[in-house]
Parts: C-alpha cells; sequence; structure tokens
C-alpha cells in the first residue's frame, strides 16, 4: 500500500500527525480547566482527520462512519458534558494551581515521552507501511503524555483528561494498525467511553460535594498502615 | 439471522440469559417500588442460575455452543464462569433484599438510592454474563470494561468519603489497565491479519480464528502483547502489584457487591487473561506465559501475606485475602500440567463460594458491631451464633483447613507444583500460605471466639440473609468431600482446552 501514495498524501500525514502532538501539548501546557478541555477537542477533530484520511487513503468506508462518530461523540458530546461539569462545580477557582510536576517540566518531560515512543515503534515487528510508521510513535505518545497528565496533576478533571488523551491515542493505534476492526466494536467502544466520561463527571460532582474540591489529595485516607 | 434464532434449544437460551439482567434492569426504573424491584431481582437472578444450569448439559455434551454465526461462543471454560457468576448472582441477590434492607431502615440508603443499587446490580451481572460467552475478543474487552463502569457506580452507593476515593481509584487504575489490554487484543488482531491475508475485519477478532491461526503468529509481536494484555488484564484481576485498587474498592462497596467483586469479577478478568494464554501457548509454547503467570501470582501472594500479617479492617483483610487466592489461580494455571490447571479452574468455583460467604457473614456483622475494625469485632459467637459459626467455617476454609474444599483445590494446585518439578515455586508458595494461615487464623479467632467488648443483644440479624449463608455452606462442605460428577466432567474439558496449547495440536 505504501507505494502507492502520492508524495502530498505523505506529507498530509505527517503534518497531519504533528498538529495532532502539537493539540496534546496543549494539554500539557495550560492551567485552566476549560483550556484542557478546549485542547482535547482540537486533538479529537484532528483525530477524526486522520481517521478520514487514513480511510481515503486505503479506501476503506468503514473508516469515514467511525470518523464522524469520533467528531460526534468524542469531539462534540464529552467536551459538552465536561464544560457543563466545570461550570456547575462549586469550587471557584477553575485553575490547577500547583500540580506535582511543574508545567515547565511537565514540558521537557513530554518532550521525552515523544522521543521515548518513537524509540519504542522502532523495536515494534510491526510493517513498515507508511501510515504506520508516521502514526505508530505518535499514538505510543499520546498514551503516555496521557499517563504523564494523570500522575503529575492535582485537580481530578485533570485525571479524565489524561484517560481521555489516553483513549485518543488508543484509539489512533487501533485505527491506524487494523484500519478499523469492524463497525460494532468500534461503537461499543465510543460507548464505553461516553459513559465513562458520564460515570466520571457523577464521581466529580460527587466529589466536589463531600470534599469542597475535586483536588486528589482528599484521596488518601485509604491505605494500610 | 433471526432463522437461526430459534433454531436450537441453547441459542434461546444463551440470548435468555443475556437479556434477563437486561429486562430486569428496565423493570426495576419502571416499577420503583422497594418490595417489587427486590422480587424483580430475586427472580431474574433465579432465572439466570437456572438457565445456566440448563445450559450446562448441553456444553457438557457437544463441548462448544456456537451461535450467531460465531459471535457468541460458549465452551467448557465459559460454562464454569457463567455457573459462578450466576451462582453467586443469585445469593448475593437473596442476601441484599436484608442487607440493604437493613441500610434502608437505618436511613443509609433512601429509595433513590435502592433503586439505583438494583438497576446496578443486574445490569453487573448482564456485563459479566456478556464476557464469557462472547467469542470476539474486542466485544469481550468492552464488557469487561462495562463491568468497571457499572461497578464503579456500586461502589460509590453510599457516597461516604470513603467510597468515592475508592471509586475513583478503582475508575483511573482499572480504565488504565484496561486500556493496555486493548493494546494488546490490537497487536494479536494484527498478528493475525498479517498471517490471514484473506481477511476479514468481523471474524479476525475471534478468539476461535485466532487459536486456529495462532501457530503462524511472529512470535516477538505475540510476546510483546501478552505483556500488554497480562498487565491489562492482570490489574483487573487483582494480580500484584497492579492491585492496589483492590482492598480499597472491595472493603467501600456493599457486602453483597464486595461478594460479587471478589469472588466473580476478578474471575472474569483472569477468565480473558487465560483466553489470552490459550492463543499465546499455540502460538509460541506454554513456557513464556506460564513463567510470567507464575512470577506475577508469587508476587500477589507475597503481598497479600504481609498486608493480611499486619491487617486492622476485616474487609480489607477479606481483599487481601482475594490477592492471595488470584494469585494461586495464576501459579497454578502457570505450573501448566494437568493437574495444575485443574486445581485452578477447581478454585475458581471453591473461592467464588468460600468468599461470598465470608463478605455476606462480614457485612451482617459489620452491620451489628458497626464497625469494621477487626480489634472491635470480637466475640461474633457469642453475639450472633449463627452467623459466627458460618464465618469461622468460611473463615477456616479460606486459609485451607482439611474437611473444607478450598483444602482440595489447594492440595490438587500444590501437589502439581512439585509433580511439574517447580520447587522454588512451590516452596515459596507454601512458605506465603502458611503466613497467611497464621496470621488470618489469628485474626479470626480473635473474632469469633475474643470476648464482646460491650454487652450486646444475642441476635442474629434477618433470617433472610442466613438462607444463602447456609446454602454456601452446604456447597463448601459437599465439595470439601467430593466434586459432583458433571463439574468433574466440565473442569476436565475446561483444563483440555487450556492444556492443548502446551502440545501445539
Amino acid at each position: 500500500m505504501s507505494d502507492l501514495l502520492l508524495p502530498t498524501q505523505i506529507d498530509l500525514l505527517h503534518v497531519s500527525a504533528v498538529i495532532l502532538l502539537i493539540a496534546t501539548f496543549g494539554i500539557v501546557v495550560r492551567r485552566g480547566f476549560s483550556d484542557w478541555l478546549h485542547a482535547y477537542r482540537y486533538q479529537t477533530i484532528i483525530l477524526a482527520g486522520i481517521v478520514a484520511l487514513i480511510g481515503f487513503i486505503t479506501s476503506i468506508w468503514e473508516l469515514y462512519i467511525v470518523s464522524a462518530l469520533t467528531l460526534g461523540i468524542k469531539a462534540i458530546i464529552i467536551p459538552k458534558v465536561l464544560f457543563y461539569v466545570t461550570k456547575k462545580l462549586d469550587s471557584p477557582i477553575k485553575l490547577e494551581m500547583n500540580p506535582y510536576v511543574s508545567l515547565r517540566i511537565s514540558v521537557i518531560a513530554s518532550a521525552l515521552l515523544v522521543a521515548m515512543s518513537y524509540f519504542m515503534a522502532l523495536q515494534l515487528p510491526i510493517s513498515s507501511d507508511e501510515t504506520i510508521s508516521v502514526f505508530l510513535p505518535v499514538s505510543f505518545s499520546l498514551f503516555f503524555i496521557g499517563l504523564f497528565i494523570i500522575i503529575s496533576r492535582r485537580k481530578a478533571l485533570s485525571q479524565i483528561v489524561g484517560l481521555l488523551t489516553i483513549e485518543n491515542g488508543l484509539f489512533l493505534f487501533a485505527v491506524v494498525v487494523t484500519h478499523g476492526f469492524s463497525l460494532i466494536i468500534e461503537i461499543g467502544l465510543m460507548a464505553d467511553i461516553l459513559v465513562g466520561v458520564i460515570v466520571s463527571s457523577i464521581l466529580l460532582f460527587r466529589m466536589s460535594k463531600t470534599f469542597d474540591s475535586i483536588d486528589i489529595e482528599n484521596l488518601e485516607s485509604l491505605r494500610d498502615d | 439471522m433471526f432463522t437461526n434464532l430459534f433454531s436450537s434449544v441453547e441459542s434461546v437460551l444463551v440470548v435468555s440469559l443475556l437479556l434477563t439482567p437486561v429486562v430486569s434492569g428496565l423493570l426495576i426504573t419502571l416499577l420503583k417500588r422497594k418490595r417489587i424491584i427486590e422480587t424483580t431481582t430475586i427472580i431474574s437472578s433465579s432465572l439466570i442460575l437456572i438457565q445456566g444450569l440448563f445450559l450446562l448439559p448441553y456444553i457438557l455434551e457437544k463441548k462448544t455452543i456456537s451461535i450467531f454465526d460465531g459471535t457468541f461462543y460458549l465452551d467448557s471454560l465459559s460454562a464454569i464462569m457463567i455457573i459462578t457468576i450466576s451462582l453467586v448472582g443469585f445469593l448475593a441477590s437473596l442476601y441484599s433484599v436484608n442487607y440493604m434492607g437493613r441500610q434502608y431502615d437505618k436511613l443509609i440508603v433512601d429509595g433513590k438510592k435502592l433503586v439505583r443499587y438494583y438497576q446496578g446490580f443486574n445490569m453487573f451481572l448482564f456485563t459479566m454474563l456478556l464476557v464469557p460467552v462472547s467469542n470476539n475478543l474486542g466485544i469481550m474487552w468492552i464488557a469487561i470494561e462495562a463491568t468497571t463502569l457499572v461497578s464503579v457506580l456500586l461502589i460509590m452507593l453510599y457516597t461516604k468519603q470513603g467510597s468515592i476515593e475508592a471509586s475513583w481509584k478503582y475508575l483511573l487504575i482499572a480504565t488504565v489497565g484496561l486500556s493496555l489490554a486493548l493494546f494488546g487484543i490490537i497487536f494479536f488482531y494484527y498478528a493475525n491479519s498479517v498471517y490471514d491475508n484473506s481477511f476479514d475485519s468481523t471474524h479476525g477478532m475471534d478468539w476461535t480464528n485466532m487459536v486456529e491461526n495462532a501457530h503462524y503468529f511472529d512470535p516477538n509481536l505475540v510476546k510483546f502483547a501478552f505483556i500488554f494484555i497480562l498487565v491489562g488484564f492482570g490489574t483487573k484481576a487483582g494480580l500484584a502489584p497492579m492491585h492496589t485498587w483492590l482492598p480499597d474498592a472491595h472493603s467501600e462497596a456493599p457486602s453483597p457487591i464486595s461478594a460479587l467483586l471478589s469472588g466473580v469479577l476478578l474471575n472474569c478478568a483472569f477468565y480473558g487473561l487465560l483466553r489470552f494464554h490459550i492463543i499465546s501457548s499455540h502460538s509460541i509454547g506454554p513456557e513464556f506465559s506460564n513463567t510470567l503467570l507464575i512470577i506475577l501470582g508469587i508476587i500477589s501472594l507475597g503481598i497479600a501475606a504481609a498486608s493480611i500479617y499486619f491487617q486492622k479492617d476485616v474487609k480489607r483483610m477479606l481483599a487481601f485475602s482475594s490477592i492471595e487466592h488470584m494469585g494461586l489461580i495464576s501459579v497454578s494455571v502457570g505450573f501448566g500440567i494437568f493437574l495444575g490447571i485443574y486445581g485452578a479452574l477447581l478454585h475458581v468455583i471453591n473461592h467464588a463460594v468460600v468468599k461470598s460467604l465470608l463478605f455476606f457473614s462480614s457485612g451482617s456483622i459489620s452491620q451489628k458491631y458497626q464497625t469494621k475494625s477487626i480489634a472491635d469485632t470480637s466475640g461474633i459467637i457469642k453475639t450472633m451464633p449463627v452467623t459466627g459459626f458460618m464465618f469461622l467455617i468460611g473463615g477456616l476454609a479460606i486459609i485451607g483447613m482439611p474437611p473444607f474444599n478450598i483444602f482440595m483445590s489447594e492440595f490438587l494446585m500444590l501437589s502439581s507444583g512439585f509433580s511439574s518439578e517447580n520447587f522454588l515455586a512451590s516452596a515459596l508458595v507454601i512458605l506465603f500460605l502458611v503466613v497467611i494461615f497464621a496470621s488470618f487464623g489469628k485474626h479470626l479467632l480473635h473474632m469469633v471466639f475474643g470476648n464482646p467488648k460491650s454487652e450486646m443483644k444475642k441476635e442474629d440479624l434477618g433470617k433472610l440473609s442466613m438462607l444463602p449463608m447456609i446454602i454456601l455452606v452446604s456447597i463448601i462442605f459437599i465439595m470439601g468431600i467430593y466434586v459432583p460428577e458433571p463439574l468433574q466432567t466440565l473442569i476436565e474439558d475446561a483444563t483440555k482446552i487450556i492444556l492443548v496449547g502446551g502440545i501445539n495440536s
């Protein structure tokens, strides 16, 4: 398949991969709750574009549906739910004031994670199809950066955004490697993510009601000592 | 499609098995009255049990059932899971009526939360039943992820600080873990699609298809993928060191849900792991995955032993004991010989039965004593004679005392360790089991026979909550003496399914 690609198509692949990474860094470098959600939305819109692009290159029509679903559920509905949640939260400060890892170091760490992902992708015994070699490291980067966001931040909302970033990385990986498994699984995955976001929003509400904040420092009482 | 739906009895059974909890969940949403939703749940869970038992002879006779063009696929391994889920589910629904009823009387939950509880209970059963019947590994993953989401809602039911903390940790860790598992599944799918050029994406993810083609998979890719799967499903199955969510979640959930989480849900995740263990054994031989399973299992046993020794909270102690038993099952599957795998599968059932009994009785006990602390709970046999007796039986069974069922399976597993010449692993297992025996036994004796701290009325709580416990105690005694004939054949068949991978047939 790779030898059939036009140079412009390859350029498009590279450019879209870079934009996707930039959008992901948008989550890492910002403090505000709504900034994260905006960055997540951009990330997802680009992801949907990439899926459609791969659909065009491989001429698998199912990928267009998957792309549309991504756009509908992950770029429109999920940010809407989370925007609603942030608006309703009791705490007046909707910023990540002092994360465990400062933003400056976060950026450097994320850059290192991206480098690591490129290194990892080279080690994998997976064929060097053009789309795969472009997007495999990017999907790993999304996964690791999402993980990093989860462990380096104090606010529960940023952990949800981290999870969603992981999910996007996973999704990109799945589409690139398999060119879409059957549609029914994709729909099931989307439903799972949607329900997951709703469940975590409920938890977020409960948390802010019970602890008066969504700081995860409150969540350290259960332990064996 | 719908013409095959009613072509055979077993396809009808499988479909109605899955539909029963969904329908009952919908009914509960509509009806909302306390008595009615309780009865609906009991009826639905007993129907599930009956349907599960009716499926059994078909599976024993035909070995495999494949319906809807292979969307659902049941073999003896799935049957073991279905029997376990439906049995514990039925007993937990019986116990729920009394337990949640008392929480309702004490104003800990209101009518709205009770409706949510029973909805969640039914959906939880549905998602767990979907795991063993689906052939498509993607759908199996979706079902396992769905069990997380439903059980998070059940764990946070009381909305206390502790339960919110527990459910948040559980949601995060389990979701991240399972996303790793999905990476692994996609790797396996990729390995399959590279081999099979005439590839149609609907069946490429089927377990049956993968096992057939497994021999041609790229060995490096399989190793890589299996590690992802092991970490992913291992997180959900409570294998150390990915177990950190488990003690919190299992101790903060309402007791009937704790029983389902410990007794059944862990096994569902382990079932997923087993399916990939089989594929990987077919592909690169069993040594690789066996070694990994043994290592993770030993770590789990070690961590559980240390934590049980220092434990102060009854339900956390039981949760760590679940980690111990999942570790034991994993080690014993890893030994890779017939005896060990047979013992492990028997242990899946035995552990589910005993752990449910312990969670049920400790639920009643902590309701009476109003505490979960081990130190403050003493002299149960004097204040609640019947419950105390059953807690004692459950406790003695779980640490592996001879006349009870766990002793049987633990004996099988250990002797398989020696006959497969894994001496170091077996020695470590024995060491940790002895530590757990001593420390769990000490806590148990203190709780059952100590002197009650304050004057308490000598009274057992709730007649209806006794019924499931009595059923469980009798199962413990019976399974301690002999394993019924059909069950024996079932486990033997399932063992062969896992073991065939070893011979690369």
